[in-house]
């Protein structure tokens, strides 16, 4: 079996498994649904842990294999193909995405289990991974485009899973809008691109692009930017972030698919895969790297305040995915890609905790109603404290590796990047705070009590089911968010999948350790052969070795201060509130974002709305502009009107029998 | 194989004056075998067309009025070819629809869906000028009466409307067509279009008569500002013929700028070709925020219909070198058609569920009890957003490349009206389809004779969104050739020279 089939089988397998569930929803009976639809990503991962052997075992210049299925949209100069890329980056992408999703379709088996939406979670569930998947080997713009839209797509029906609640609807539209923007930004940064390469697929297009562009031409930095608006709008980047936040609408799951392995990684992806372009247009690199900087520091003061359990961890991701976007744009490819891959580890295993919380609260996601968790949810408990641990850099977890060489590249790089450097270090101690404030808040201090419940053995039920943004009594009828909830502790398939990942996230950081192990870099060598930085860019030894115990004394630092904060002295924070009144104010609020974006887009658009439908349409289309033919319209209109429409039938049949005469003397004269 | 356009083309208006002469209770019948013939002809011939070879092909050429120079030549090429079948397949859904369905006064309402069917193939296969505007004409009037005698409560007005400011259009494109004739330097008076189009009129004839054709398609569109009596026909005409009407009458229109406007008037375009760049991005701009802002479902198809009309416009007058823009134009036409015809059919079957009223806001929660049904409206709202993955998505990439290669800003501009289909697709997929339940509302599924129509067109959108290619490559030679005399002139005239 050849390397390209294993690559359609690992992109067809959730595909057919989406189709199946979906034309069989009614017919499997229990949880066939979520064992078909965990089945169909198994296979997917397995091929891809086939394509990743088969692909090892070839020599340096075998390694990038594009395979075409039929011509799509091929046109006079256009050669839009259905092609997939198979090369290092697209392998490692693979088995990521497939990896993980497998772990949280395993979850969901028994997390979804009471819902009546059971069959259409999983579907939707499949087919995102296929759209990610699509999206990660697709071998041209054109494909990579129709990836990019499906997963936007996938993540607007997830997150409005729950589509009775109108807060989910209203999420979910303004992802899928937001995701649109960012489509619009690609497909015009593709035409930047294809004016000077004139072609679409990828490997020719970094061949031509050296020829046809100069380096910081204009018309690829304008491309490259609005790759960049893509790539912002899928990562939540600021300013397109709002829509991740209100992402946390959908079921628990879907945001660890969201933010772990489907989703929010895509626009680093797309810039190390479109590095050759970004090398040439060094600009638009620097814009990216800025934007990712600015994105861990706001995500992560805002991840200090906010109170509501999946929101701490969703700000957590936008940071962590802003150190992403700052690598890769800084050329550190290697490196973002490292952190890619462990974060997709402990952020996945921190959702499951936080689901498995959420259920044991029968719903309620607000940190100030958790307390004392620890005792009642001992492997709950744990699993969040390893993710948190790797989330805030604490050696030996994988996250302090891949953290740090980022950081360290940062300071490699020199210049201003040293800059960005000092700025990513500010974030890992925010980083390190946030994380165990929220780890303080829930499972420390005097037991809830819902804690209490369940440690006398018994789960938690509200008496009547509420939506938890906003209060609203459920539509109970409905049947989701279903009626019963599960924990961890009770679930075997939620314990294997919590428990997989937790082992990945201790020693993920193993294939990239510097001067150890550096077998990730080695792997990826041959997608990034063409760049030079790729190899030059080498921290010093002392570098790196004063950058491992800055990171890890940072992260001891800020749990040191988290723990002070909010376990030894629980009115301290409190004081700080009132004392730093204003940022707590514009943590809060989240810097304004959703207020400015209502006035500077949504609201004009609404009133142009409203005035073309009130006034424009009354005034000037029926009104001045056709004043002499609506002004005989009506007339006319009345005249029929006064006769009584009697003489409508008349007047019609006479314009018939006219015609048809006319008709018959042309056909006789002929 | 031999195909014979005549019987495609008049089977429908045969069946439906059979029809009109048989029981009242089979008439709807002879209405839909009269559509479904002409499916399976157009399926044949898409099988049978040789996309390689140039020219018209099943050409059938008769003299008629010799007088007058006018023949009835009757003709296939890539342009029309998928035009013909969409017209075939829309009309097809609308008979079995109305079939299973019978409107009050059948045997009347089967004539003019009879005639309606002729008088619109007829436009597209006619290739004689005075054939185009004779069927372009005829398409009126059985419109006029299946809106004027089964419409909703307002149909005199909306009737009347139409007519008038169609029949301006009209009247003013029967008189170019005159003034073609007359003032082309051919040897005999000739409404042939490949004689015109090699013997074209004096330049600024040219930008005149271009003038009068334009309007005539751009109110047929309807295109913004000339779209004043599209809500009124809209909101009042039955579903099933509103289906048929949004999906193919509209692309005779688009059709006609390829097909006429561009070949026989090259030296006008460049003078107008801003102004229908401007008159495209404004129909886009001003559909999409009227379209979020109505809250009648026929409404919000009907101004995001004026939207896509607008990226049909826009293709057309992209004229970049490589004819991307046009053959976007040519594809999105169809995939247009594919989308509003089970579109307006969901609405019927929207309005059922919630007492009745067709407006949004009575609406809500209807998927509950009704997956099948969610899951077609949402494919076909993703189509109508133009999602990448659809064919729609493909059209609207190559009319926006090819406006991005002549004319940047506007694309750029144009590019928004992206974003805004998003925006008013969902909005009127959610309002109707999620939240709480409205307070008439009563979800339930498909029963078998919905789905025995939706359940077909639903199936054409995915496998044309999986395979858009042979229309792509049917249509390349014949639109290059359409846009050829603008885009250059130079070779034109010399292509020209050697042909006889």
């Amino acid at each position: 079996v050849s390397l390209q089939t294993y690559a359609w089988i690992v992109l067809f397998a959730p595909l057919a498994g989406s189709v199946f569930i979906g034309l069989t929803f009614r017919l499997l009976p229990g949880r066939g649904h979520g064992l078909v639809g965990t089945l169909a990503i198994a296979v997917s991962f397995v091929a891809a842990i086939l394509a990743f052997l088969e692909l090892e075992s070839r020599g340096e210049e075998e390694r990038q294999v594009v395979s075409v299925a039929w011509d799509y949209a091929v046109t006079t100069g256009i050669d839009a193909q259905m092609s997939i890329l198979i090369d290092p980056l697209s392998v490692l992408m693979m088995l990521v995405v497939s990896g993980v999703s497998m772990l949280i379709h395993l979850y969901s088996v028994s997390y979804m289990g009471g819902d009546r939406g059971y069959a259409r979670f999983f579907a939707y569930l499949n087919f995102f991974v296929f759209s990610m998947l699509l999206l990660v080997l697709a071998g041209n713009f054109l494909v990579l485009i129709v990836g990019w839209a499906f997963v936007g797509a996938a993540s607007y029906f997830l997150i409005s899973f729950w589509y009775r609640r109108t807060t989910a609807t209203a999420a979910g539209i303004k992802a899928f809008v937001i995701n649109v923007l960012g489509d619009v930004g690609l497909v015009l940064g593709t035409y930047f691109i294809f004016k000077g390469t004139g072609t679409l697929d990828f490997l020719g297009t970094f061949e031509a692009a050296p020829e046809a562009f100069g380096e910081n031409e204009s018309g690829l930095v304008a491309g490259c930017v609005l790759l960049l608006v893509g790539a912002f709008a899928k990562s939540a980047q600021v300013p397109l972030h709002t829509w991740l936040p209100d992402a946390m609408e959908g079921p628990t799951p879907v945001s660890a698919l969201i933010h772990a392995a489907t989703m929010v990684t895509a626009g680093v992806y797309l810039i190390a895969r479109m590095h050759p372009l970004f090398e040439l247009a060094p600009t638009a690199a620097d814009v990216g790297a800025i934007i990712g900087c600015l994105t861990l520091l706001i995500a992560a003061s805002i991840g200090l305040v906010v109170t509501d359990l999946k929101r701490v961890i969703a700000y957590s991701t936008m940071s962590q995915i802003g150190y992403m976007v700052m690598a890769v744009s800084s050329a550190a490819y290697a490196a973002g890609m490292f952190h890619l891959m462990t974060h997709a580890f402990f952020k996945a295993l921190l959702f499951m905790a936080a689901g498995s919380v959420i259920a044991a609260m029968a719903g309620v996601q607000d940190l100030d109603r958790m307390s004392g968790l620890r005792k009642a949810m001992p492997f709950t408990f744990v699993c969040m404290l390893i993710g948190g641990l790797t989330l805030s850099g604490v050696p030996p977890f994988s996250g302090f590796f891949s953290k740090d060489e980022i950081i360290s590249l940062m300071f490699a790089r020199e210049d201003w990047h040293i800059v960005l450097g000092v700025l990513g270090y500010v974030g890992s101690l925010l980083t390190a705070i946030y994380t165990f404030r929220m780890i303080f808040r829930a499972f420390w201090g005097e037991p809830s009590p819902e804690a209490r419940e369940l440690e006398g053995g018994h789960l938690f039920h509200a008496e009547q089911p509420t939506n938890p943004a906003t209060g609203e009594v459920e539509d109970t009828d409905v049947g989701f968010p279903g009626p019963e909830h599960h924990i961890a502790e009770r679930e075997l398939s939620m314990k294997i999948a919590m428990g997989s990942l937790a082992v990945l996230a201790v020693v993920g950081g193993i294939v990239q350790v510097p001067r150890l192990n550096e077998s990730l870099h080695k792997f990826l060598e041959p997608t990034f052969a063409g760049s030079h930085l790729y190899e030059e860019l080498e921290p010093s030894g002392t570098l790196i070795w004063v950058g491992l115990v800055i990171g890890a004394l940072i992260a001891a630092g800020g749990i040191f201060i988290a723990y002070t904060l909010w376990v030894r002295k629980p009115a301290a924070p409190r004081a700080l509130q009132e004392r730093f009144a204003f940022l707590h104010r514009l943590f809060g609020r989240k810097w304004y974002f959703d207020e400015a974006i209502d006035l500077l887009v949504t609201r004009p658009w609404g009133w142009s709305g409203r005035f073309a439908a009130n006034t424009f349409e009354r005034v000037v289309v029926n009104g001045a502009l056709v004043g002499g033919a609506s002004g005989a319209v009506r007339a006319a209109s009345a005249a029929v009107r006064g006769g009584q429409s009697g003489y409508l039938r008349y007047y019609a049949a006479l314009l018939l029998v006219g015609i048809t005469g006319l008709g018959a003397y042309f056909l006789i004269s002929a | 194989m031999t195909i014979h356009l005549s019987i495609l083309l008049f089977w429908p208006l045969l069946l439906s004056l059979l029809g009109a002469f048989a029981p009242r209770a089979v008439a709807p019948l002879f209405a839909l075998v009269g559509a479904l013939i002409p499916l399976a002809y157009a399926v044949l011939m898409i099988v049978d067309y040789e996309p390689a070879a140039r020219g018209l092909q099943y050409l059938t050429d008769d003299a008629w009025i010799d007088e007058l120079g006018i023949r009835y030549t009757l003709g296939v090429d890539g342009l029309n070819l998928w035009l013909v079948a969409l017209t075939a397949l829309a009309f097809a859904a609308s008979a079995l629809w109305i079939a299973l369905r019978p409107p009050v006064r059948a045997k009347l309402y089967a004539l003019h869906f009879g005639i309606a069917e002729t008088a619109v193939l007829g436009a597209f296969l006619a290739q004689d000028l005075a054939l185009f505007v004779l069927f372009f004409d005829l398409m009126l009037v059985p419109f006029y009466f299946l809106l004027g005698q089964w419409g909703g409560p307002e149909r005199v007005q909306a009737a009347l409307k139409m007519v008038v400011y169609t029949l301006v259009g009209s009247l003013l494109m029967l008189a170019g067509a005159v003034a073609v004739a007359v003032l082309s330097p051919t040897a005999e008076l000739t409404f042939s279009l490949a004689e015109l189009r090699a013997n074209l009129t004096g330049e600024s004839t040219q930008k005149l008569l271009f003038a009068a054709f334009a309007l005539a398609f751009l109110i047929k569109m309807p295109a913004f500002p000339v779209h004043g009596w599209m809500p009124d026909a809209y909101r009042n005409m039955p579903l099933p013929v509103l289906a048929v009407f949004s999906g193919v009458v509209s692309k005779v229109a688009a059709y006609g700028f390829l097909k006429i406007a561009l070949p026989l008037f090259p030296a006008a375009v460049e003078d107008w070709q801003l102004i229908l760049l401007l008159i495209g991005l404004c129909s886009i701009l001003y559909g999409s925020i009227q379209a979020f802002t109505q809250t009648n479902t026929r409404l919000i198809l009907g101004y995001s219909s004026v939207a896509q009309l607008g990226f049909i416009v826009l293709g057309i007058f992209a004229l970049d070198e490589s004819a991307n823009g046009a053959q976007g134009a040519l594809l999105q036409s169809i995939n247009h058609g594919l989308v509003v015809v089970p579109a307006f059919l969901i609405v019927a079957l929207l309005a059922a569920r919630s007492g009745g009223s067709e407006d949004i806001r009575d609406m809500g929660g209807i998927a509950f009890r009704a997956p099948l049904l969610a899951s077609l409206f949402l494919i076909v709202t993703l189509a109508t957003l133009a999602m990448p993955g659809s064919a729609n998505f493909v059209s609207e990439f190559l009319i926006l490349l090819g406006v991005f290669q002549s004319k940047l800003v506007i694309a750029l501009v144009a590019s928004t009206g992206v974003v805004l289909a998003s925006v008013y697709a969902l909005r009127l997929y959610i309002r109707s389809m999620h939240n709480r339940t409205g307070v008439a509302v009563t979800s339930f599924e498909l029963s078998l004779r919905d789905a025995v129509v939706l359940v077909p067109l639903v199936l054409c959108i995915v496998a044309f969104a999986l395979y858009p290619q042979r229309a792509l490559d049917a249509g390349e030679p014949a639109v290059r050739s359409a846009v050829a005399p603008v885009t250059q002139p130079a070779e034109q005239a010399a292509a020209a020279e050697v042909t006889p």
